[in-house]
Protein backbone atom coordinates (compact mmCIF):
# COMPACT_ATOMS: atom_id res chain seq x y z
CA UNK A 1 0.00 0.00 0.00
CA UNK A 2 1.39 3.28 -1.19
CA UNK A 3 0.49 6.72 0.77
CA UNK A 4 -1.11 9.45 -1.61
CA UNK A 5 0.28 12.54 -2.12
CA UNK A 6 -2.17 14.21 0.77
CA UNK A 7 -0.97 11.51 3.26
CA UNK A 8 2.88 11.78 1.94
CA UNK A 9 2.93 15.68 2.71
CA UNK A 10 1.18 15.05 6.00
CA UNK A 11 3.95 12.39 6.56
CA UNK A 12 6.71 15.24 5.65
CA UNK A 13 4.80 17.66 8.03
CA UNK A 14 5.12 15.31 10.47
CA UNK A 15 8.93 14.91 10.12
CA UNK A 16 9.60 18.41 9.93
CA UNK A 17 8.25 18.97 13.36
CA UNK A 18 9.11 15.51 14.83
CA UNK A 19 10.87 17.12 17.56
CA UNK A 20 7.68 18.86 19.28
CA UNK A 21 6.12 15.59 19.41
CA UNK A 22 9.22 13.95 20.84
CA UNK A 23 9.52 16.64 23.87
CA UNK A 24 6.17 16.12 24.28
CA UNK A 25 5.74 12.89 24.42
CA UNK A 26 8.69 12.73 26.92
CA UNK A 27 7.70 15.21 29.04
CA UNK A 28 3.53 13.99 29.47
CA UNK A 29 4.52 10.26 29.60
CA UNK A 30 7.14 8.75 32.01
CA UNK A 31 6.99 5.72 30.62
CA UNK A 32 8.50 4.31 28.06
CA UNK A 33 6.03 1.67 26.59
CA UNK A 34 2.94 4.33 26.71
CA UNK A 35 4.87 6.69 25.15
CA UNK A 36 4.68 4.97 22.08
CA UNK A 37 0.91 5.26 22.08
CA UNK A 38 1.35 8.62 22.97
CA UNK A 39 3.11 9.26 19.84
CA UNK A 40 0.50 7.12 17.76
CA UNK A 41 -2.37 9.10 19.53
CA UNK A 42 -0.74 12.59 18.79
CA UNK A 43 0.17 11.22 15.18
CA UNK A 44 -3.99 10.37 14.73
CA UNK A 45 -5.18 13.48 16.08
CA UNK A 46 -3.30 15.50 13.72
CA UNK A 47 -3.36 13.57 10.77
CA UNK A 48 -8.08 14.01 12.22
CA UNK A 49 -7.77 18.02 12.74
CA UNK A 50 -5.47 18.45 9.30
CA UNK A 51 -8.63 19.04 7.37
CA UNK A 52 -9.61 21.80 10.22
CA UNK A 53 -6.27 23.69 10.34
CA UNK A 54 -7.21 27.13 10.42
CA UNK A 55 -4.71 29.62 8.49
CA UNK A 56 -5.11 32.26 10.45
CA UNK A 57 -2.77 30.91 13.13
CA UNK A 58 0.55 29.89 12.38
CA UNK A 59 1.27 26.11 11.64
CA UNK A 60 3.16 25.56 14.95
CA UNK A 61 0.71 27.46 16.73
CA UNK A 62 -2.20 24.70 15.79
CA UNK A 63 0.30 21.60 15.83
CA UNK A 64 0.95 22.55 19.40
CA UNK A 65 -2.63 23.28 20.16
CA UNK A 66 -3.47 19.39 19.01
CA UNK A 67 -0.21 17.65 20.18
CA UNK A 68 -0.66 19.53 23.90
CA UNK A 69 -4.32 18.53 24.43
CA UNK A 70 -3.69 14.97 22.67
CA UNK A 71 -0.85 14.67 25.67
CA UNK A 72 -2.99 16.27 28.59
CA UNK A 73 -5.88 14.27 28.10
CA UNK A 74 -3.53 10.96 27.41
CA UNK A 75 -1.94 11.82 31.00
CA UNK A 76 -5.08 12.12 32.66
CA UNK A 77 -6.40 9.22 31.39
CA UNK A 78 -3.73 7.18 32.46
CA UNK A 79 -4.22 5.93 35.90
CA UNK A 80 -0.56 5.03 36.13
CA UNK A 81 1.03 8.27 35.77
CA UNK A 82 3.97 8.63 38.11
CA UNK A 83 6.71 10.66 37.76
CA UNK A 84 9.48 8.30 37.52
CA UNK A 85 12.95 8.53 40.04
CA UNK A 86 16.23 9.80 38.26
CA UNK A 87 17.62 6.44 37.97
CA UNK A 88 14.90 5.49 35.40
CA UNK A 89 15.09 8.73 33.47
CA UNK A 90 18.88 8.38 33.12
CA UNK A 91 17.35 5.49 30.25
CA UNK A 92 16.14 8.73 28.19
CA UNK A 93 19.21 10.50 28.29
CA UNK A 94 22.12 8.13 27.35
CA UNK A 95 24.09 10.41 25.36
CA UNK A 96 25.30 12.90 27.86
CA UNK A 97 28.68 13.36 28.04
CA UNK A 98 29.01 13.91 31.87
CA UNK A 99 27.58 12.26 34.60
CA UNK A 100 26.85 15.48 36.17
CA UNK A 101 25.53 16.76 33.36
CA UNK A 102 23.50 13.53 32.73
CA UNK A 103 21.99 14.12 36.54
CA UNK A 104 21.34 17.77 36.01
CA UNK A 105 19.38 16.67 32.59
CA UNK A 106 17.55 14.01 34.81
CA UNK A 107 16.85 16.57 37.43
CA UNK A 108 15.28 19.06 34.55
CA UNK A 109 13.41 16.73 33.40
CA UNK A 110 11.71 15.61 37.03
CA UNK A 111 11.36 18.75 38.04
CA UNK A 112 9.34 19.62 34.90
CA UNK A 113 7.50 16.50 35.03
CA UNK A 114 6.46 17.57 38.71
CA UNK A 115 4.36 20.24 37.32
CA UNK A 116 0.75 20.56 36.92
CA UNK A 117 -0.34 20.10 33.02
CA UNK A 118 -1.19 23.33 31.61
CA UNK A 119 2.52 24.81 33.77
CA UNK A 120 4.15 21.88 32.04
CA UNK A 121 3.03 23.09 28.58
CA UNK A 122 3.50 26.65 28.85
CA UNK A 123 7.04 25.88 30.24
CA UNK A 124 7.56 23.94 27.40
CA UNK A 125 6.55 26.61 25.12
CA UNK A 126 8.50 29.08 27.12
CA UNK A 127 11.76 27.06 26.33
CA UNK A 128 10.76 26.49 22.76
CA UNK A 129 11.35 30.16 22.62
CA UNK A 130 7.88 30.99 21.76
CA UNK A 131 6.81 34.87 21.99
CA UNK A 132 4.07 35.72 24.91
CA UNK A 133 1.43 36.17 22.49
CA UNK A 134 1.98 32.85 20.62
CA UNK A 135 1.92 31.52 23.71
CA UNK A 136 -0.80 32.83 24.60
CA UNK A 137 -2.73 31.94 21.51
CA UNK A 138 -1.94 28.15 22.64
CA UNK A 139 -2.47 28.39 26.15
CA UNK A 140 -6.28 30.71 25.40
CA UNK A 141 -4.58 32.80 28.63
CA UNK A 142 -3.58 36.86 28.25
CA UNK A 143 -0.13 37.96 27.86
CA UNK A 144 0.21 39.33 31.11
CA UNK A 145 -1.19 35.98 32.73
CA UNK A 146 1.67 33.86 30.39
CA UNK A 147 4.04 36.35 32.03
CA UNK A 148 3.49 35.99 35.71
CA UNK A 149 2.46 32.32 35.18
CA UNK A 150 6.08 32.05 33.63
CA UNK A 151 8.09 33.61 36.49
CA UNK A 152 6.02 31.39 38.64
CA UNK A 153 6.89 28.40 36.97
CA UNK A 154 10.28 29.21 36.52
CA UNK A 155 10.63 29.81 40.39
CA UNK A 156 9.59 26.38 40.92
CA UNK A 157 11.41 24.68 38.42
CA UNK A 158 15.04 26.34 39.98
CA UNK A 159 13.96 25.87 43.38
CA UNK A 160 13.17 21.70 42.59
CA UNK A 161 16.37 21.90 40.69
CA UNK A 162 18.53 23.31 43.73
CA UNK A 163 17.06 20.53 45.77
CA UNK A 164 17.72 18.23 43.06
CA UNK A 165 21.51 18.86 43.14
CA UNK A 166 22.00 18.89 46.98
CA UNK A 167 20.47 15.27 46.73
CA UNK A 168 23.64 14.15 44.21
CA UNK B 1 20.25 29.82 38.79
CA UNK B 2 19.29 32.38 36.42
CA UNK B 3 16.64 31.83 33.17
CA UNK B 4 20.06 31.75 31.14
CA UNK B 5 21.33 28.94 32.42
CA UNK B 6 17.76 26.94 32.65
CA UNK B 7 17.24 27.68 29.22
CA UNK B 8 20.86 26.36 28.00
CA UNK B 9 19.98 23.46 30.60
CA UNK B 10 17.09 22.81 28.18
CA UNK B 11 19.23 23.04 24.68
CA UNK B 12 21.29 20.36 26.00
CA UNK B 13 17.85 18.24 27.01
CA UNK B 14 16.85 19.09 23.82
CA UNK B 15 19.84 17.56 21.77
CA UNK B 16 19.72 14.25 24.30
CA UNK B 17 16.42 13.59 23.11
CA UNK B 18 17.03 14.14 19.62
CA UNK B 19 19.56 11.78 19.63
CA UNK B 20 17.88 9.14 21.57
CA UNK B 21 14.87 8.93 20.00
CA UNK B 22 15.29 10.34 16.64
CA UNK B 23 15.56 7.18 14.81
CA UNK B 24 12.88 5.21 16.58
CA UNK B 25 10.10 7.95 15.78
CA UNK B 26 11.47 8.52 12.25
CA UNK B 27 11.24 4.98 11.16
CA UNK B 28 7.81 4.26 13.12
CA UNK B 29 6.42 7.52 10.71
CA UNK B 30 7.86 6.55 7.65
CA UNK B 31 6.32 2.62 8.31
CA UNK B 32 3.39 2.63 5.85
CA UNK B 33 1.29 0.95 8.49
CA UNK B 34 1.37 4.22 9.86
CA UNK B 35 -1.37 5.07 6.96
CA UNK B 36 -2.70 1.87 7.58
CA UNK B 37 -3.72 3.17 10.95
CA UNK B 38 -4.50 6.23 10.47
CA UNK B 39 -7.14 5.52 8.17
CA UNK B 40 -8.48 2.14 10.63
CA UNK B 41 -10.09 3.14 13.54
CA UNK B 42 -7.49 1.30 15.78
CA UNK B 43 -5.61 4.35 16.79
CA UNK B 44 -8.88 5.10 18.85
CA UNK B 45 -9.42 8.48 20.89
CA UNK B 46 -9.97 8.45 24.48
CA UNK B 47 -12.48 10.66 24.36
CA UNK B 48 -14.09 8.34 21.87
CA UNK B 49 -14.60 5.47 24.16
CA UNK B 50 -16.17 8.17 26.61
CA UNK B 51 -18.71 8.82 23.81
CA UNK B 52 -19.36 4.94 23.21
CA UNK B 53 -20.16 4.23 26.93
CA UNK B 54 -22.72 7.11 26.89
CA UNK B 55 -24.44 5.68 23.53
CA UNK B 56 -24.51 2.40 25.49
CA UNK B 57 -26.47 4.35 28.57
CA UNK B 58 -28.58 6.18 25.72
CA UNK B 59 -29.80 2.75 24.14
CA UNK B 60 -30.63 1.70 27.96
CA UNK B 61 -32.34 5.07 28.79
CA UNK B 62 -34.41 4.57 25.28
CA UNK B 63 -35.55 1.24 26.45
CA UNK B 64 -36.62 2.09 29.67
CA UNK B 65 -38.25 5.39 28.89
CA UNK B 66 -40.66 2.85 26.42
CA UNK B 67 -41.51 0.71 28.97
CA UNK B 68 -42.50 3.36 31.74
CA UNK B 69 -44.47 5.53 28.97
CA UNK B 70 -46.33 1.83 27.59
CA UNK B 71 -47.08 1.43 31.60
CA UNK B 72 -48.24 5.01 31.72
CA UNK B 73 -50.46 4.51 28.40
CA UNK B 74 -51.75 1.34 30.44
CA UNK B 75 -52.82 3.30 34.09
CA UNK B 76 -54.29 6.76 32.98
CA UNK B 77 -57.71 6.08 34.94
CA UNK B 78 -58.67 7.33 38.70
CA UNK B 79 -58.20 4.48 40.31
CA UNK B 80 -54.71 4.41 39.61
CA UNK B 81 -53.78 7.93 40.07
CA UNK B 82 -51.24 7.74 42.15
CA UNK B 83 -49.47 4.87 40.32
CA UNK B 84 -49.77 7.20 37.02
CA UNK B 85 -48.26 10.25 38.50
CA UNK B 86 -44.98 8.22 39.94
CA UNK B 87 -44.29 6.74 36.56
CA UNK B 88 -44.70 10.27 34.81
CA UNK B 89 -42.64 11.78 37.34
CA UNK B 90 -39.67 8.93 36.99
CA UNK B 91 -40.43 9.11 33.20
CA UNK B 92 -39.67 12.92 33.39
CA UNK B 93 -36.18 12.47 35.37
CA UNK B 94 -35.72 9.20 32.80
CA UNK B 95 -36.24 11.59 29.84
CA UNK B 96 -33.68 14.31 31.30
CA UNK B 97 -31.23 11.40 31.46
CA UNK B 98 -31.71 10.63 28.19
CA UNK B 99 -31.48 14.01 26.80
CA UNK B 100 -28.30 15.05 29.16
CA UNK B 101 -26.58 12.23 27.45
CA UNK B 102 -27.64 12.98 23.99
CA UNK B 103 -25.91 16.34 24.61
CA UNK B 104 -23.09 14.72 25.79
CA UNK B 105 -22.40 13.07 22.67
CA UNK B 106 -22.82 16.00 20.60
CA UNK B 107 -20.48 17.99 22.82
CA UNK B 108 -17.97 15.12 22.32
CA UNK B 109 -18.05 15.62 18.49
CA UNK B 110 -17.57 19.81 19.02
CA UNK B 111 -14.23 18.54 21.17
CA UNK B 112 -11.71 20.21 18.34
CA UNK B 113 -8.17 19.37 19.68
CA UNK B 114 -6.93 22.66 17.72
CA UNK B 115 -8.40 25.28 19.96
CA UNK B 116 -6.42 26.66 22.84
CA UNK B 117 -5.62 24.05 25.78
CA UNK B 118 -7.55 25.82 28.85
CA UNK B 119 -10.69 25.57 26.55
CA UNK B 120 -10.21 21.83 25.05
CA UNK B 121 -9.47 21.05 28.76
CA UNK B 122 -12.38 22.97 30.29
CA UNK B 123 -14.80 20.97 27.77
CA UNK B 124 -12.85 17.76 28.73
CA UNK B 125 -13.46 17.91 31.98
CA UNK B 126 -16.79 19.13 31.76
CA UNK B 127 -17.94 16.46 29.83
CA UNK B 128 -16.37 14.14 32.05
CA UNK B 129 -17.86 15.85 35.70
CA UNK B 130 -21.16 16.04 34.09
CA UNK B 131 -21.98 12.79 35.46
CA UNK B 132 -21.73 13.90 38.48
CA UNK B 133 -24.22 16.82 38.02
CA UNK B 134 -26.96 14.03 36.30
CA UNK B 135 -26.24 11.77 38.97
CA UNK B 136 -27.54 14.80 41.47
CA UNK B 137 -30.46 15.25 39.72
CA UNK B 138 -31.38 12.07 39.35
CA UNK B 139 -31.89 11.40 43.12
CA UNK B 140 -34.97 13.27 43.08
CA UNK B 141 -36.34 11.04 41.54
CA UNK B 142 -36.09 8.49 44.73
CA UNK B 143 -39.25 9.37 46.49
CA UNK B 144 -41.59 8.64 43.64
CA UNK B 145 -40.16 4.96 43.82
CA UNK B 146 -42.16 4.73 47.48
CA UNK B 147 -45.80 6.11 45.92
CA UNK B 148 -46.39 4.36 43.35
CA UNK B 149 -48.88 1.98 45.18
CA UNK B 150 -50.50 4.48 46.90
CA UNK B 151 -54.00 5.09 46.62
CA UNK B 152 -57.43 6.73 48.28
CA UNK B 153 -58.80 3.71 49.83
CA UNK B 154 -55.09 2.79 51.62
CA UNK B 155 -55.12 6.77 53.15
CA UNK B 156 -58.34 7.10 53.84
CA UNK B 157 -58.36 3.10 55.86
CA UNK B 158 -55.65 2.03 56.45
CA UNK B 159 -53.47 3.93 59.79
CA UNK B 160 -50.30 2.28 58.27
CA UNK B 161 -50.29 4.33 55.56
CA UNK B 162 -49.87 7.24 57.99
CA UNK B 163 -47.50 5.73 60.00
CA UNK B 164 -45.53 3.78 57.41
CA UNK B 165 -45.87 4.98 53.80
CA UNK B 166 -46.15 8.43 54.17
CA UNK B 167 -42.83 9.02 56.71
CA UNK B 168 -40.69 6.95 54.40
CA UNK B 169 -42.01 8.98 51.62
CA UNK B 170 -41.00 12.14 53.98
CA UNK B 171 -38.12 10.95 54.34
CA UNK B 172 -36.55 9.94 51.22
CA UNK B 173 -37.76 13.21 49.80
CA UNK B 174 -35.89 14.87 52.60
CA UNK B 175 -32.58 12.88 51.55
CA UNK B 176 -32.88 13.11 48.30
CA UNK B 177 -33.32 16.89 48.52
CA UNK B 178 -30.23 16.68 50.65
CA UNK B 179 -27.87 14.54 48.37
CA UNK B 180 -28.98 17.15 45.53
CA UNK B 181 -28.05 20.17 47.56
CA UNK B 182 -24.61 18.54 48.83
CA UNK B 183 -23.21 16.67 45.90
CA UNK B 184 -20.86 18.81 45.18
CA UNK B 185 -17.36 18.79 44.68
CA UNK B 186 -17.03 20.72 47.77
CA UNK B 187 -17.50 17.51 49.62
CA UNK B 188 -15.70 15.36 47.56
CA UNK B 189 -13.36 14.09 50.78
CA UNK B 190 -16.55 13.71 53.39
CA UNK B 191 -16.77 10.28 54.38
CA UNK B 192 -20.02 9.83 53.21
CA UNK B 193 -19.52 11.18 49.54
CA UNK B 194 -16.61 8.99 49.15
CA UNK B 195 -18.75 6.12 50.30
CA UNK B 196 -21.46 7.08 48.15
CA UNK B 197 -19.23 7.69 45.04
CA UNK B 198 -16.50 5.05 45.37
CA UNK B 199 -14.86 3.00 42.21
CA UNK B 200 -12.47 4.05 39.57
CA UNK B 201 -15.05 5.69 37.27
CA UNK B 202 -16.38 7.64 40.35
CA UNK B 203 -12.77 8.60 41.01
CA UNK B 204 -11.75 9.83 37.16
CA UNK B 205 -15.57 12.21 37.38
CA UNK B 206 -14.40 13.21 40.57
CA UNK B 207 -10.60 13.91 39.32
CA UNK B 208 -12.11 15.60 35.96
CA UNK B 209 -14.52 18.37 38.55
CA UNK B 210 -11.31 19.59 40.67
CA UNK B 211 -9.57 19.96 37.62
CA UNK B 212 -12.61 21.87 36.57
CA UNK B 213 -11.33 24.06 39.26
CA UNK B 214 -8.17 23.94 38.65
CA UNK B 215 -8.55 25.11 34.97
CA UNK B 216 -11.07 27.92 36.07
CA UNK B 217 -8.64 28.96 38.75
CA UNK B 218 -5.75 28.88 35.67
CA UNK B 219 -7.54 31.22 33.65
CA UNK B 220 -7.92 34.32 36.25
CA UNK B 221 -5.08 36.90 36.19
CA UNK B 222 -2.31 36.29 38.73
CA UNK B 223 -0.32 39.00 40.40
CA UNK B 224 3.71 38.33 40.65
Amino acid sequence: MHPTDKEQDFLQLILANKGIILKICQLYCPDKADREDLTQDIIYQLYRSAERYNKDYRFSTWMYRVALNTAISFYRADRRRTTLPLSDLHLTIEEADDPIGAERLAGLQQCIQGLKELDRALILLYFEEKTYQEMAEIMGLSETNVATRLSRIKEKIKRCMQINMKCI
Amino acid sequence: MDDLELTKLWKQYDQSLERANILNLQSWVLHLQTIELLKTEKAKSRLRSLGNCKKGMIIIGILWVAFLIFLLANSIAVSKLFFALSVAAVLGFSIYSVLAYIWHIVLIDEIDNSESLVEVQKKTATLKASTLNSTRILFLQTPFYSTFFWSWQWMSHDPKFWYIAFPVTLLLTAASIWLYRNIDIRNADKRWFRMLFSGKDWTAVIRAMKYLEEIEEYKKEVEI
